[in-house]
């Protein structure tokens, strides 16, 4: 009797043991750190890719779009939520023009930031900045101008 | 009490009330996988669709507490027989109903039945049983059975066939329990009139509220996390969620060799533990809730049995210490249902936010081109806003919209991002989930602190 009250109290121990080994591989699991990836500040700089045509367009829209968000206090992330006039996820304080204006300046930017790393040739940047001032916005941050296009606007 | 069938057929008939019992007692949670189902056919909001858990508990616990100085003075048969015929007619409401304000209102009509039918099958199931204590083991064993397998049973049938099916499946259950109990002449079984004071049971009564407002987290919300944040379907999510009717079971002989005072304790401590065990959970780990929810099945199959125990207390009459466990029980689960919904109502689309802009940081910092990132961005925010009226979102869609299948980077990302957002979406019940082992802390308390009346 005594023998099955120990075993019963020790297969309850290794229960009540077995709920801290729970929580404790839980704590390294990271449950209490935040998800990664963090929501970076737009108005610092951060590291990006380079190599290759479509890899420097890309980073010079994704630092225009930092330009832009920190121009109008948000985030990169928000700012992409809110384009295609869906609303985004909490009403923006932003009017079309001066998100527009924003995202011009932002590209422009970027642009010059691109020149001084050596990835776009200074005798292009004029007419790349001619180039963000005629072109419509949203379709080049939705990847929907492709190199050609763009080039041809930089042509004209 | 004049029942006079042979050994097996009494044996039989007293499984059938059982059933009748057990499904009761998992009308609790039964429909808990089929909430985003009912969402989605009735158009309506989180708060509506939760009206369809609350309603039958809240008719369960007014009606069980209305009747506690009044049901002794009743034939507890014929108040069985009363609850079956209502709760069999409200199930075939439930089954039939067209728009959610009646599906409510036959809730109600149900949680009253249930109580009626619950309270009134303690006596029968003494009689069936041939002795009082036989029957209140059964009734204690159906009753914890049936709490804890509410939500598996229920993803089974909604995935199956539909949510209707749940209810069309309690209507012959209720059916066999009322021909088993016309057949078995336990109507005979006469009203207790009064006995003695019921306070003695209240510590016990107390725990049981409380550790039944707690499995509202393992029942509800680790369910809910499952099957709408983590994208299980009904049947997968049931698999998972049947590691607490199993440990449940499995505990049943620990607690009868454990001393009663430890039995409880430790009982609250697991259930406790189980739920800081999903509290904590930092991603969508199947294992560590499975972990979780064995622990708290394992507490529940400790501490209810003897608090349930204590709690039927035969010299204050059956029929009335049963309706007072009863309308504690599920007070207890209004309770919790009443603090969690408005918290969980206030953290879950703020989480949703921020999974978003984490999924949409994790797509533009991706090795993919700049065609796919903004416009699988603003599909994701699509199916976010979907999910908000009431669909489960599919994170995947978007990315196979736009070539997943065909590009690696792309699938790649998928499934960074998915996981992402499952965890972020994950640790928004988090606090609810401590509020969960809180009242089961609570319970511990109580039983501590009352330790003789609880075991008594």
């Amino acid at each position: 009797m005594k023998g099955r009250l120990t075993f019963a109290l020790a297969i309850l121990i290794v229960l009540l043991a077995s709920g801290l080994a729970l929580v404790a591989a839980e704590l390294v699991s990271g449950a209490l750190n935040e998800p990664a990836p963090k929501i970076a500040n737009p108005c610092e700089p951060r590291p990006g890719r380079t190599g290759g045509i479509d890899t420097t367009i890309q980073r010079v829209v994704l630092d225009g779009l930092d330009g832009a968000a920190c121009r109008l206090h948000t985030t990169r992330e928000e700012l992409v939520l809110s384009l295609g006039g869906g609303g985004g996820l909490s009403p923006h304080h932003w009017t079309e023009q001066q998100l527009d204006a924003a995202l011009r300046a932002g590209l422009l930017q970027s642009v010059d930031m691109a020149e001084q790393r050596g990835d776009i040739p200074g005798f292009l940047v004029p007419a790349i900045h001619s180039a963000i001032k005629k072109i419509p916005i949203e379709q080049l941050i939705r990847g929907g101008l492709s190199l050609q296009d763009l080039l041809g606007r930089i042509g004209q | 009490m004049s029942v006079a069938q042979p050994g097996v057929e009494r044996r039989l008939l007293a499984g059938l009330v059982a059933a009748a019992v057990a499904i009761a007692f998992a009308d609790s949670s039964i429909v808990v996988l089929a909430l985003p189902e009912l969402y989605g056919q009735f158009h309506t909001t989180i708060e509506g669709v939760a009206w369809v858990v609350t309603a039958y508990n809240v008719a369960v616990a007014v009606t069980a507490l209305g009747l506690v100085l009044l049901v002794h003075r009743f034939n507890a048969a014929w108040v069985m027989a009363a609850g079956l015929v209502v709760f069999l007619g409200a199930s075939i409401a439930c089954a039939l109903a067209g728009y959610l304000e009646f599906l409510i209102g036959a809730r109600v009509v149900q949680g009253t039945g249930a109580a009626l039918l619950l309270v009134g099958s303690l006596p029968v199931l003494g009689a069936l049983t041939g002795s009082v204590g036989a029957g209140r083991r059964l009734w204690i064993l159906a009753g914890t059975f049936g709490l804890a397998v509410g939500p598996a049973l229920g993803g089974v049938l909604t995935e199956a066939f539909s949510w209707r099916a749940i209810f069309a499946f309690q209507a012959p259950v209720a059916a066999l329990g009322l021909l088993a109990l016309l057949h078995s002449h336990a109507r005979a079984v006469a009203e207790e009139g009064w006995r003695e004071s019921l306070v003695r049971t209240l510590p016990a009564n107390v725990c049981l509220g409380l550790l039944f407002g707690a499995l509202v987290g393992a029942l509800f919300l680790a369910v809910l996390l499952v099957i709408s944040v983590w994208g299980y379907s009904p049947i997968a999510g049931a698999a998972i969620v049947s590691a607490l009717p199993l440990a449940a079971i499995a505990a049943r002989p620990l607690e009868r060799r454990l001393p009663r005072l430890i039995a409880v304790c430790g009982g609250a401590m697991l259930l406790s533990g189980g739920l800081v065990g999903l509290a904590l959970l930092p991603s969508a780990s199947v294992g560590f809730a499975v972990w979780s929810l064995a622990l708290c099945g394992a507490g529940l199959g400790l501490a209810i049995p003897v608090l349930s125990d204590t709690a039927l207390d035969e010299s204050s009459g059956m029929t009335r210490s049963g309706t007072l466990t009863v309308g504690a029980r599920h007070v207890g689960l209004v309770l919790a249902l009443a603090l969690i919904a408005p918290l969980l109502a206030s953290k879950v689309p703020a989480a949703g936010d921020r999974a978003l802009l984490k999924a949409t940081a994790v797509l533009l910092d991706a090795p993919v081109g700049l065609d796919k990132k903004v416009p699988v961005a603003l599909d994701l925010r699509g199916a976010f806003d979907s999910a908000q009226a009431g669909e489960t979102p599919d994170l995947a869609k978007p990315f196979d919209e736009h070539g997943a299948k065909h590009d690696p980077a792309l699938a790649a990302t998928r499934n960074r991002l998915v996981g992402t957002i499952e965890a972020t979406i994950t640790r928004a019940s988090r606090s609810s989930f401590f509020v969960c082992a809180l009242f089961a802390a609570a319970a511990l308390l109580v039983a501590v602190v009352f330790r003789r009346r609880v075991v008594s």
